[in-house]
C-alpha cells in the first residue's frame, strides 16, 4: 500500500503534516476513555423509552398506573406531562422554495414534539418513558404501559407517500410534500438533451441505509435545583449547536442555564449531531425527581429512533454526443424524509445531493428537481457522504452507461469531460463554485496505479477460475467546509456555521487551545495541537487540546460534514498567528528593538542580523503574564480567539477504481482490489487521514454490497439489530492501494479540505459500475443496490431486475 | 477477576458484561448491540476470547476472567499488541477497541514463537468483532506487527506452528 504522505504549508515549523501518532490512542487502547454509558453520577435514576409498536395509528388511550406500582419506577410521563415543551425544530429548510412542517411556537419549522400524544408516525416513535432506580426495572415496566391503538394506513415510500389518496402524515404537510427544490437550468437542460446525438436513461434505487455507529447513543441529564442550571451529558458531535437548541428552542430556558458535554463519542458519521427527544426527556426529568436521569439506547432502539441516510429514488438522464462529450444531466428524485423533518434532514436530501449531481464534469446544462415527502420511516438525516454520495451514484452510473451505449472506454469518457484545471474556480451551473483542482493529474493517477490497461488480461485470466472480473471507475467532487455562514443561510440553514478557536498561552509556556468542534473519533486532540504547534513553533507536546464542553469551549458548531480540519483548525491556526503578531510587537519592548526588525522564528523572537538579542517562547510568556514594562497598547498576556468564516465552501475530490470478482456459481461478490486518489488539499496528519479514507471506502462498499434498511408493508423495520443488517467485517474487505494529490483550497489558510468522510462518496458507484461490467455481456445495464449474492445471481441466470 | 479473586452473588439471568460494567464497575468493557454481533464485549475467560453478554455470570463461576482493565494498569504501559495498535493507529472512536484487543490478544499471544497468522487469518478472527470507522486495516496492520514482534521477543521453538492455524479456524469461541 501506497501511503499517504501530507505536505506541510510553506510557512510551518515542520510539524503540521507529519503523521505522528494519535495522543488519544493510548486511553482508548487501555478502556480508559469515558462514554455516555460510563458516566456514573450519585443518585443517577434511569430512563427507558417506549416507542410506538406499529408505524401510523391514533393513540385512543395510555394507561401508566400499571407500570407506576412496579418495583423501582419512579415515575412514568407521557406527552401530556410535557405540553408546556416546544417540539424539536428543523433548522435546515431548503432555501428558495415553499415548505411545509409541522409547526414550531417559535415560526421555525418545528419537528417532532419530545413525545407523540395524539399520532404515531413510524416505528419507534416515542410515545411514553419511565424511570427506575436500574435499567432493568425501567424497561421491564415499560411492558405494563397499556396503549390503545387506532391504525391507520400506512406508507413507506417517498413516491408512493406523493401519490393521490396517499395515507396523509401531517396536517400541516397536504399531500405530504415538504418541499419541492430544484437546481440548474430546466430550459437549457431539457432543450440540450431533446436536441442531443445520444441519450441515456437509468431509474436508480439509492437504497435507505443506517450510520450503525458502533457506540449507540446516550444522554445523562442533571438539573441543580440550587443554581436552576441544566448540565447534558450527550453522544453529541455538536454540544454548543445542541446547547442551543435544546435551550432556547425546545426547554425555552435561558441560554446560559443549560451546559452540554460530549465526553468519548464513539463514532457517529452523522447521526449524532441532531435533536433527538430523549436529550430533552433526561433534563426534564431530572428536573422532576431531583436526580440525574441516564438513558442509554439500544442496538433495536438506534436502529429504529437514529437518524437514515440516502433514500431517493431517481429517474436520471444523461445527453452527449457520439464521441463522447458530455452535454446536460437531468434528475428528478423522489427523497424519503421519513416520518419527521430531522434537524438538518430536508437540507440534506436536497441541495447536498442536487447541486453535486455535476461531479468532476464540465458539463453545459444540468438540472435537478427534488420531491421531498414523509413517509412512516425513521427521520432522515446525514450519513457519512451524505447527498454527495447519491449524487455521485446517479452520475458515475450514467457515465457507465453512455459509454456503454457509445462504445467508447467509461475512462475515455470520463478523461474527456473533466473539468480543466484553467477552469477554475468552476461554477457547476447547479450552484457550487469549485475552489480548485486539477482533476486530470488526480484522474491519471488512479488509472495508472490501478493497473486498469491490465483488466481485460485479467478478465480472461478470471474466467478460467469460474469468475468474472470486472472493473469500475467514480469520479467525484464533495462539497465541504460549511461553510460560509451568509451561503448557508441561502440554502435555508437557520444558524451561523462559523467556528472557532482560543488559544491560552501559560506563564510557564505550555499552551491550551479551546476548540468549539467536538470529535467522534477523529483525534482533533493530536491534530489541532499540530496545528498551533506549528504555527508557533513549539512541540506539540506542550500543547493541550480541549473540546467537547460548553461551558469551557468557544462557540462552534460541531464536526460534521468533513468540516473540522477546514474550519475549526483554520480558526486554530489564525489565533496562533494573533499570539505571534502579538509576541512580535511586544518582542520589540523586550529586545529594545522597532518592531520591523523584530524576526519570529522557530518558537522564539530575536533581533534581525541579531539573533543573540533573543527571547525563547517560555520567557516571552512568562513575561507576558508579569506584563511589566509593557506600554498601555500591548495588553499583558496570551489569550486570543478567532471566529472562521471562511469566503466560500471547499471542493475535495477524487477518483476511485474498483475491481471485483462474481463467482459464477455462488453470484458472490469479491471486491478483489481497490485504488483510491483523493484529493484534500494540504493534509493535517496523514496517518489519521489514512484511517479516515480506509474507513469511508469500507463504508461506501457496505452500501453497494449489503446494507440495506428495509420496511416491511406495515412500516415495521425489519432490519433493525446487526443480525438482520450487514455491515462490513474484516473479511470482507481487502487491503486498499491508496494515493492522493494535493490541490490547496484558497478558502483556508491551512489550505485545507475536508477529508474525514469524502471517500464514502464513491465506492457505491465504483463497485457497481464493477459489477455492471462484469455482466455486461448479459446485457445488464444495471443492478439496484445491495448487490447481494442472491441478486447477482439471479441475474447470471438471466433474471430481470 | 484480572488475577483477584471476587465474590458476589449473581442473579439467575445476569449477563457476565452487566456484572463487568455495572457491579465491578469495569467499564473498558463495552456494550454495542443486543444479539452478540458486535464484539464490544469480548472478555477472556479461562484464557478464550468470549462476549460477555452471551455468557451468564453464574455460569463463568469458578473461571479467570481477564478484562481489559487487567492488560494495563491505569496509564501504564502499553502490551505489545496495544503498542502495534497505537502505532498502526488502529482505533478512531475507540469503542470497539477494548473487545478487538481482548479478542486479538489471543491470537497473537497463540502466535508467538510460531508460523504469524496469515492476513486472511487475522481478517477472519476479527469477524467478530465490529468496528465502523477504521474499516479494520489498520488493525490488521497492528495485528501483523504484534505478532511479528512477538515473534522476535519468544524463545524459538517456544511454540509450535500448527496451534496457529488450529485456533484460527476455531475463531472467537462464543
Amino acid at each position: 500500500m501506497t501511503a499517504v504522505t501530507g505536505e506541510a504549508p510553506a510557512t510551518g515549523s515542520g510539524v503540521l503534516g507529519q503523521p505522528l501518532d494519535s495522543r488519544e490512542d493510548p486511553q482508548l487502547l487501555r478502556g480508559e476513555a469515558t462514554y455516555v454509558a460510563d458516566i456514573d453520577l450519585p443518585g443517577t435514576a434511569h430512563m427507558a423509552i417506549l416507542g410506538s409498536p406499529v408505524a401510523h395509528a391514533k393513540i385512543l388511550s395510555i394507561e401508566t398506573k400499571a407500570a407506576e406500582q412496579l418495583p423501582g419506577v419512579l415515575k412514568v410521563a407521557t406527552a401530556a406531562d410535557f405540553t408546556d415543551v416546544m417540539p424539536l425544530p428543523c433548522i435546515w429548510i431548503p432555501g428558495g422554495v415553499e415548505s411545509h412542517f409541522p409547526p414550531h411556537p417559535y415560526g421555525l419549522p418545528g419537528a417532532r414534539p419530545v413525545l407523540t400524544g395524539d399520532t404515531v408516525r413510524h416505528v419507534g416513535d416515542p410515545i411514553a418513558v419511565v424511570v427506575a432506580e436500574t435499567p432493568r426495572q425501567a424497561t421491564a415496566a415499560l411492558a405494563a404501559i397499556a396503549v390503545e391503538y387506532e391504525p391507520l394506513p400506512v406508507v413507506t415510500r417517498a413516491d408512493e407517500a406523493l401519490a393521490d389518496g396517499a395515507p396523509q402524515l401531517h396536517e400541516a404537510v397536504p399531500g405530504n410534500l415538504n418541499a419541492y427544490w430544484t437546481c440548474g437550468d430546466k430550459d437549457r437542460t431539457d432543450a440540450a438533451i431533446a436536441e442531443a446525438e445520444v441519450t441515456v436513461e437509468l431509474d436508480l434505487v439509492n437504497q435507505r441505509t443506517i450510520n450503525s455507529p458502533i457506540e449507540p447513543r446516550g444522554a445523562v441529564g442533571d438539573y441543580d435545583a440550587a443554581t436552576g442550571e441544566y448540565t447534558l451529558y450527550a453522544s453529541t458531535q455538536g454540544p454548543h449547536n445542541h446547547r442551543f437548541l435544546l435551550s432556547a428552542l425546545v426547554l425555552g430556558i435561558p441560554f446560559n442555564k443549560l451546559r452540554v458535554i460530549a465526553p468519548t463519542v464513539g463514532g457517529s458519521f452523522g447521526t449524532k449531531g441532531y435533536l433527538y427527544p430523549d436529550m430533552a426527556l433526561v433534563l426534564l426529568l431530572s428536573k422532576a425527581l431531583g436526580r440525574p436521569v441516564k438513558w442509554v439506547d439500544t442496538r433495536t432502539g438506534l436502529m429504529n429512533s437514529t437518524v437514515q441516510g440516502r433514500d431517493h429514488r431517481q429517474h436520471v438522464t444523461l445527453a452527449g454526443t457520439r464521441d463522447g462529450r458530455i452535454t446536460a444531466v437531468r434528475c428528478t428524485s423522489y427523497a424519503n424524509l421519513g416520518a419527521y423533518p430531522s434537524t438538518i434532514g430536508p437540507g440534506v436530501a436536497t441541495a447536498l445531493m442536487g447541486r453535486s449531481i455535476s461531479g468532476m464534469y464540465d458539463i453545459d446544462a444540468a438540472f435537478c428537481e427534488v420531491y421531498a415527502a414523509f413517509t412512516n420511516t425513521v427521520s432522515l438525516g446525514a450519513q457519512r457522504g451524505s447527498g454527495r454520495a447519491e449524487a455521485a451514484f446517479l452520475m458515475e452510473r450514467l457515465v457507465d452507461r453512455y459509454a456503454g451505449e457509445i462504445g467508447m472506454d467509461p475512462a475515455a469518457v470520463r478523461r474527456k469531460n473533466l473539468v480543466p484545471k484553467e477552469k477554475f474556480p468552476y461554477d457547476n451551473g447547479l450552484g457550487w463554485t469549485y475552489d480548485s483542482g486539477n482533476y486530470q493529474l488526480n484522474f491519471d493517477k488512479a488509472i495508472e496505479l490501478s493497473g486498469y490497461a491490465d483488466m481485460p488480461a485479467r478478465k480472461a485470466e478470471a474466467r478460467t477460475r469460474g469468475k468474472r472480473l470486472g472493473v469500475g471507475l467514480a469520479t467525484y467532487v464533495a462539497i465541504c467546509g460549511v461553510g460560509p455562514s451568509t451561503r448557508m443561510s441561502q440554502e435555508g440553514m437557520l444558524g451561523g456555521t462559523w467556528e472557532s478557536a482560543n488559544i491560552r498561552v501559560h506563564p510557564t509556556g505550555e499552551v491550551t487551545v479551546i476548540v468549539g468542534s467536538a470529535s467522534t473519533g477523529q483525534s482533533h486532540g493530536t491534530v489541532f495541537a499540530q496545528v498551533a504547534a506549528d504555527e508557533l513553533g513549539i512541540d506539540p507536546d506542550t500543547v493541550q487540546v480541549l473540546e467537547g464542553d460548553t461551558q469551557k469551549a468557544p462557540y462552534g458548531q460541531g464536526t460534521y460534514g468533513s468540516r473540522s480540519y477546514s474550519m475549526a483548525a483554520p480558526a486554530v491556526a489564525l489565533t496562533a498567528r494573533k499570539i505571534k503578531s502579538k509576541l512580535i510587537r511586544a518582542g520589540a519592548v523586550f529586545l529594545g528593538v522597532p518592531e520591523d526588525k523584530v524576526v519570529y522564528e522557530g518558537g522564539r523572537v530575536f533581533e534581525e542580523g541579531n539573533e543573540q538579542n533573543t527571547k525563547t517562547f517560555a520567557e516571552l510568556a512568562m513575561s507576558m503574564w508579569y506584563g511589566w514594562g509593557l506600554p498601555a497598547e500591548i495588553e499583558p498576556a496570551l489569550d486570543e480567539t478567532t471566529h472562521f468564516d471562511p469566503p466560500d465552501f471547499n471542493y475535495p475530490f477524487g477518483t476511485h477504481v474498483a475491481v471485483v470478482e462474481i463467482d459464477e456459481l455462488t453470484g458472490e461478490t469479491e471486491v478483489v482490489s481497490y485504488t483510491a486518489v483523493d484529493d484534500a488539499g494540504h493534509i493535517g496528519n496523514p496517518k489519521i487521514v489514512l484511517g479516515q479514507i480506509e474507513g469511508s471506502i469500507t463504508h461506501g462498499l457496505g452500501q453497494a454490497l449489503m446494507e440495506a434498511a428495509v420496511y416491511d408493508e406495515q412500516g415495521l423495520l425489519i432490519s433493525s439489530d446487526l443480525t438482520t443488517y450487514a455491515l462490513p467485517r474484516a473479511a470482507d474487505v481487502p487491503f486498499f492501494t491508496l494515493d492522493k494529490t494535493v490541490t490547496p483550497s484558497p478558502h483556508n489558510p491551512l489550505g485545507a479540505k475536508g477529508a474525514g468522510e469524502i471517500a464514502t462518496v464513491p465506492p457505491a458507484a465504483a463497485v457497481v459500475n464493477a459489477v455492471v461490467d462484469a455482466l455486461s455481456d448479459l446485457g445488464v445495464q444495471h443492478i439496484d443496490m445491495p448487490l447481494t449474492p442472491e441478486k447477482v445471481w439471479r441475474r447470471l441466470r438471466g433474471e430481470a431486475q | 477477576m484480572n488475577g483477584r479473586p471476587e465474590q458476589f452473588s449473581a442473579r439467575p439471568n445476569e449477563l457476565l458484561v452487566e456484572r463487568l460494567r455495572d457491579g465491578l464497575g469495569l467499564t473498558g468493557t463495552k456494550v454495542g448491540c443486543d444479539t452478540g454481533q458486535c464484539g464490544t464485549c469480548v472478555v477472556r475467560l479461562d484464557g478464550r476470547s468470549v462476549k460477555s453478554c452471551l455468557v451468564l455470570t453464574a455460569s463463568a463461576a469458578g473461571s479467570e476472567v481477564a478484562t481489559i482493565e487487567g492488560e494495563t494498569t491505569r496509564g501504564g504501559e502499553l502490551s505489545g499488541l496495544q503498542e502495534a495498535l497505537r502505532q498502526e493507529h488502529g482505533t478512531q472512536c475507540g469503542f470497539c477497541t477494548p473487545g478487538m484487543v481482548m479478542a486479538l490478544g489471543e491470537l497473537v499471544d497463540s502466535t508467538a514463537g510460531g508460523e504469524a497468522p496469515t492476513e486472511p487469518e487475522i481478517r477472519e478472527w476479527l469477524t467478530g468483532n465490529l468496528c465502523r470507522c477504521t474499516g479494520y486495516h489498520s488493525v490488521v496492520r497492528g495485528v501483523q506487527r504484534a505478532c511479528a514482534a512477538a515473534r522476535a521477543e519468544a524463545p524459538s521453538g517456544a511454540s509450535e506452528p500448527a496451534a496457529v492455524a488450529a485456533s484460527t479456524a476455531a475463531g472467537q469461541e462464543v
